[in-house]
């Protein structure tokens, strides 16, 4: 079969075309969640003056990546929880004590 | 068990966005006439009472401005022709009327029956011809992106048939959750183009499980060291955007965006998988959301059930409740894989819930959890728990095939 040739568009990339629905559409549901992010991770970008789709990508790309780094964080922050836990409950813990009884009964369980 | 089922481990869906399928493929029943495309006999009415043909004048881009209508209001006209009454009939002659009420421009509004020669789209018309084509693949619902894209991730809209953000509703799950809490465990990705285009999926999965979101150059980069999750959905570029690294022009084919640029990009992602060590073990579905207002003559058949969730009068904005029991206009859908024979044609009914329903049946087997529209879906792959059907089995042949077309990008 021979190789066919993919014919390059000749548009050139207008970042000031006007944002259509689609696009004006994900900018509200990135507000939308961006709402339900703790105030730091939040843009300053005001999206009723989103009007190009240039604008409304920076919008688009800012939220996205603050989802992704307060998910990132949180993660982060159970993590080191949990291994505080771990250690706390280590600290905690008594050291064993293995009476000659006891020991012994294992030893012949092992037989 | 058929050996193409069986040495199937990967499906990758790339939905792309708002175009018919007479748009981009009817020119090919001059070519193959089991495809169901453009004939002589097509036409609209427009406003001034002249019959338009559709032609094969469709231009890469510049002339689909405005970006045609494809509210669920607009879609009924363009469905029914503006017939309201209890007892209309469906006759998809609105499509010029519909254009004609964005710009009140007789000549304009014509251009909305204008589609590709199959020359102008040579990536699309060729996997067409050398893989399967369905005949009748809809859009869910007849209305625009948002809820439409719903159903490809969840089986359902949740009651919503505009952009609207929704509410996931228990016991229903997206595909990619039951995917990844299944056991064994399976994976599953959404890929989208960069974080500046992002998803469309933004209010349930990115906001609540960003984890399963990659980009796109992840995705080419896990074609190429053979690591595909078991299931990925690919986005493409939303907008025309500057980057640290250059300029990045919209690849989703949405008007009025460059046709040409969503060519390079369905291409690209073909020449990945298939330069990938998975390429016999994976099959790509190429579908589009939905028909972007855009004529098509097929008229859309009932849906194979109503669904649980009712939109309701106010909320269709044509007065009218939508029990979701319609499906929406036919959009170009194309399933590629190496074992599958060249010029397979498929006639069976398809929506956007058989996505998650095939996958579903496919990897984890049946779930009574889910929507009664995907349940009732049709599937495009067959499950490989039971005895296959040869008739339903679109991986037939035996060995793989090495005649596969070659783009060069």
């Amino acid at each position: 079969m021979p190789v066919i040739a993919v014919p390059r568009p000749k548009s050139v990339v207008d970042p000031n075309r006007p944002a259509n629905a689609l696009l004006m559409t994900q900018v509200q549901h990135l507000q939308h969640a961006e709402r339900r992010l703790p105030l730091r991770y939040r843009s300053e970008i005001y999206i009723h003056a989103i009007k190009t789709e240039g604008e409304a990508a920076e919008y688009i790309r800012e939220v996205t990546e603050a989802i992704h780094r307060a998910h990132a964080d949180a993660e982060k922050k159970r993590a080191k929880a949990k291994k505080g836990l771990q250690l706390a409950a280590a600290a905690a813990r008594p050291a064993r004590k293995t009476s000659k009884k006891k020991a012994k009964k294992t030893k012949s369980r092992r037989k | 068990m058929p050996l193409g089922l069986d040495n199937l481990k990967h499906i990758v869906v790339l939905m792309m966005e708002n175009r018919s399928f007479d748009h981009m493929l009817g020119s090919l029943a001059a070519v193959d006439q089991r495809i169901d495309g453009i004939t002589n006999q097509v036409s609209n009415p427009d406003t001034a009472g002249n019959t338009v043909k559709a032609q094969p004048l469709a231009e890469f881009q510049g002339q689909l401005d405005p970006d045609p209508d494809h509210h669920f209001p607009a879609v009924d006209l363009q469905i029914f022709g503006g017939n309201t009454s209890p007892d209309r009939v469906a006759n998809m002659k609105g499509f010029v009327k519909s254009y004609f009420n964005q710009r009140r421009d007789v000549k304009h509004s014509q251009m909305i029956m204008y589609y590709f020669a199959q020359a102008q789209l040579p990536v699309l018309t060729t996997l067409a011809l050398e893989f399967a084509v369905f005949n009748r693949w809809f859009a869910s619902i007849p209305g625009p992106t948002t809820c439409n894209r719903a159903f490809a991730h969840y089986g359902t809209s949740f009651g919503r048939v505009d952009l609207n953000p929704f509410e996931i509703m228990a016991p229903i799950k997206s595909i990619y959750s039951r995917m990844i809490a299944a056991t064994p465990r399976r994976t599953a990705k959404i890929y989208y183009y960069d974080t500046s285009s992002s998803t469309v999926e933004v209010v349930n999965l990115l906001q609540h499980q960003p984890e399963l979101f990659g980009t796109y150059r992840q995705f080419l980069s896990d074609c190429d060291k053979g690591l595909l999750p078991d299931y990925s959905f690919v986005e493409p570029n939303y907008s025309d955007h500057l980057t640290d690294v250059g300029a990045e022009v919209a690849s989703d084919q949405h008007p009025d965006h460059d046709v040409q640029a969503g060519e390079l990009f369905i291409a690209e992602v073909y020449m990945h998988i298939k330069r990938s060590p998975l390429w016999p073990n994976t099959a790509l579905l190429v579908v589009y959301d939905e028909h972007g207002g855009i004529h098509d003559h097929v008229v859309p058949p009932p849906a194979p059930c109503s669904d649980i969730f009712t939109a309701s009068a106010s909320s269709t904005g044509t007065g009218v409740e939508f029990k979701f029991d319609r499906l929406g206009v036919r959009v170009p859908a194309i399933l590629i894989s190496p074992w599958i024979p060249r010029n397979t044609v498929v006639d069976r009914v398809f929506d956007h819930a058989s996505i998650p329903a095939t996958v579903q049946k496919f990897f984890l087997g049946d779930d009574p959890q889910r929507s009664p529209r995907e349940i009732n879906a049709d599937v495009f792959l067959e499950s490989t728990t039971g005895p296959v059907d040869p008739q339903r089995n679109l991986l037939s042949l035996s060995t793989v095939r090495d005649d596969c077309p070659e783009f060069d990008l």
